[in-house]
């Protein structure tokens, strides 16, 4: 079905065109004389894009590069100096970066795939029931809206060490005497804030994926299931082939979305203990607004930058193959 | 037949139960918002408040102070700017990128793409460096220009895609006519883009609305805060922090993003599955 109607794409593509040329071929005479005064149209249509863009987008990822092959403390802006590939040395050999990024690495392996699996698994029960889709749809989309700050403080509430889950364990269902700490250590700190990425991101992973259930043709099902296949054999066999391309899609968002974690960590933790569950991006919040180190932070922020882009471009290859196979 | 409607009704169970788990969070904030403030942790939690004891001192607190219509002002201020502004320049942009070839295009592009891969915090410290040099610390003109330039790639990256799907023949129609490149553009494109302009500024919408790193950099002022960061202002060193209060606000804030949800899902849903579907 999908190779089916790109092949419908492309030839009233071409058809398109042949109109296309053949009004080109009538209407060049006029446009000639018209291809200076539009030209103008073009560039004041770009103009205010591309200086807004330009001034508080790009220019920053310059600077960012150059600040991190200086000395750069802030507050004292006036003694910048040039020290090479210090700031790149000093992050790479810090152990609160290694920590961090391991966090980060750990946190992005986790909720990544848990997102993923219980979206899509919402996404095909919606699909597979007759009543109540809306509703569904909207209740499991509802954490999406809610912004990180709100979320963040509400999963505070209900993991400290007085808030409602430790009531429940230690005096509804016994399973602990002692109130447990959760915030105060970096596994279990960490673990809230992976909770509540999951949370926050399964209506999301369902709302793509049920759109691309819609595109799986009903014929390949009933072929399976002339062939003896069950529910399970027909979601391996049929199902995941058909999507895989939103799989890798959801997968490209998600990953730059893990690596991106920074308010949950910031609000529930705050790095503590000890900068034990601080992520990349908190760790460099930190070092830039706590300590004054920009050149350092600017060096942190330019690896993390790099390794993204790469691992996305690795990743859109993947997809690239993906669509031609 | 009948293994199937027990097949279904285990299906629906299951969704019920995890909605349950879903929104519960979300539910107890509510809840705990309408519980008297007195104590800072109640023993025995109670995750719904006894009938008895429902009161909206927290929301009356709230507001009660002048404070709140300013972050509130501020917030719909920043929102609604940011979404205007991105709308108009990222539709312009997307339009010269899917219908023209201009110098640098090319380049444009790739930065496009580019900066919707890299995190936006960590373009932190340069963007601070600029906000700084342009004088707009702990102004409300600090955050718009920044998120609207936030904002501007996924928009154009959409919308782009959204005026590719506008058969070209209208646009070459006007040409003929001898209109020019602003009257396709208004006269075509623009109405004819429109469902993919809204998706795209409800996304804006929600961004700026909700926008905690930046803002909570560049704002110290009480009187320029926006909703986020007056939220966590509220919650100061963690044994003092009055969660009545910090709920009530939080539920005040909520209302405004769930009125825009609830008026425009379609457009939603559309703009999630154009990207979703074409990768």
């Amino acid at each position: 079905m999908r190779k089916g109607s790109k092949c419908e794409g492309k030839t009233s593509h071409s058809l398109i065109e042949r109109h296309a040329k053949a009004y080109e071929r009538g209407a060049s005479a006029s446009m000639k004389k018209k291809t200076m005064g539009n030209k103008l149209q073009i560039g004041v249509l770009l103009l205010p894009g591309l200086l807004i863009f330009g001034i508080f987008t790009v220019y920053p990822i310059f600077k960012l590069f150059i600040m991190s092959f200086f000395k750069w403390d802030f507050g004292s802006m006036l003694e910048q100096q040039f020290i090479g590939m210090q700031n790149y040395k000093e992050v790479l050999g810090d152990t609160y970066f290694r920590t961090s990024f391991v966090n980060t690495l750990v946190y992005t392996l986790v909720t990544v795939p848990a997102q993923m699996i219980l979206g899509l698994l919402v996404a095909v029960f919606i699909n597979s029931i007759a009543h109540l889709k809306v509703s569904f749809r909207v209740l499991y989309y509802l954490p999406v809206i809610t912004s990180w700050v709100i979320a963040s403080l509400v999963f505070k509430y209900i993991f400290n060490t007085e808030g409602m889950l430790n009531y429940f364990l230690t005096n509804v269902i016994h399973v602990t005497s002692q109130n447990i700490r959760w915030l105060d250590s970096r596994w279990s700190g960490l673990s809230v804030a992976m909770l509540l990425g999951t949370w926050k991101g399964i209506g999301w992973n369902m709302v793509v994926f049920l759109a691309a259930l819609q595109t799986v043709p009903m014929e390949l099902y009933e072929v399976a299931g002339i062939d003896g296949a069950g529910t399970i054999k027909k979601f391996f066999h049929v199902t995941i082939p058909c999507i895989r391309g939103t799989i890798l899609f959801a997968l490209v968002m998600l990953t730059i979305g893990g690596f991106n974690v920074f308010t949950s960590i910031k609000m529930i933790t705050g790095g503590e203990p000890g900068h034990q569950t601080d992520t990349i991006l908190t760790w460099m919040y930190y070092k830039a607004f706590s300590t004054g180190k920009f050149g350092y932070s600017a060096a942190l922020s330019f690896i993390i930058a790099v390794c993204l882009a790469l691992l996305a471009a690795l990743q859109f290859k993947l997809m690239k193959n993906n669509e031609k196979g | 037949m009948k293994t199937k409607y027990i097949k279904m009704t285990f299906l629906y169970l299951l969704l019920v139960a995890g909605i349950i788990v879903v929104v519960m969070p979300m539910v107890y904030m509510i809840s705990t918002s309408l519980k008297p403030n007195g104590a800072l942790y109640e023993f025995p939690p109670k995750f719904f408040p006894q009938l008895s004891e429902i009161t909206l001192e927290n929301y009356q607190f709230i507001i009660g102070q002048g404070k709140f219509y300013v972050n509130f002002f501020n917030s719909i201020f920043v929102s609604v700017t940011t979404v205007l502004i991105a709308a108009m320049v990222a539709s312009a942009m997307g339009f010269c990128i899917a219908r023209f070839d201009f110098f640098g295009k090319k380049f444009l592009f790739i930065f496009i793409l580019l900066t919707m891969i890299i995190p936006g915090t960590t373009l932190i410290v340069p963007q601070y460096e600029l906000a700084v040099k342009l004088k707009v610390i702990n102004k409300l003109s600090g955050l718009i220009p920044f998120y609207i330039a936030w904002v501007i790639p996924y928009s154009t990256f959409m919308i782009k895609g959204f005026v590719e799907n506008i058969p070209k023949e209208l646009d070459e129609a006007i040409y003929m006519d001898g209109g020019s490149v602003f009257t396709v553009f208004f006269r075509i494109i623009l109405p004819l883009a429109k469902p993919g302009i809204a998706s795209v500024s409800i996304f804006n919408f929600l961004t700026a609305w909700e926008e905690f790193p930046w803002a909570n950099t560049v704002i110290n002022d009480n009187l320029k805060r926006t909703l986020p960061i007056a939220i966590s202002g509220f919650f100061g060193q963690h044994q003092f922090t009055q969660w009545g209060y910090v709920f009530a606000l939080s539920v005040l804030s909520l209302i405004p993003i769930l009125l825009v949800f609830i008026f425009c899902q379609k457009f939603f849903v559309a703009g999630l599955t154009t990207g979703g579907v074409k990768g």
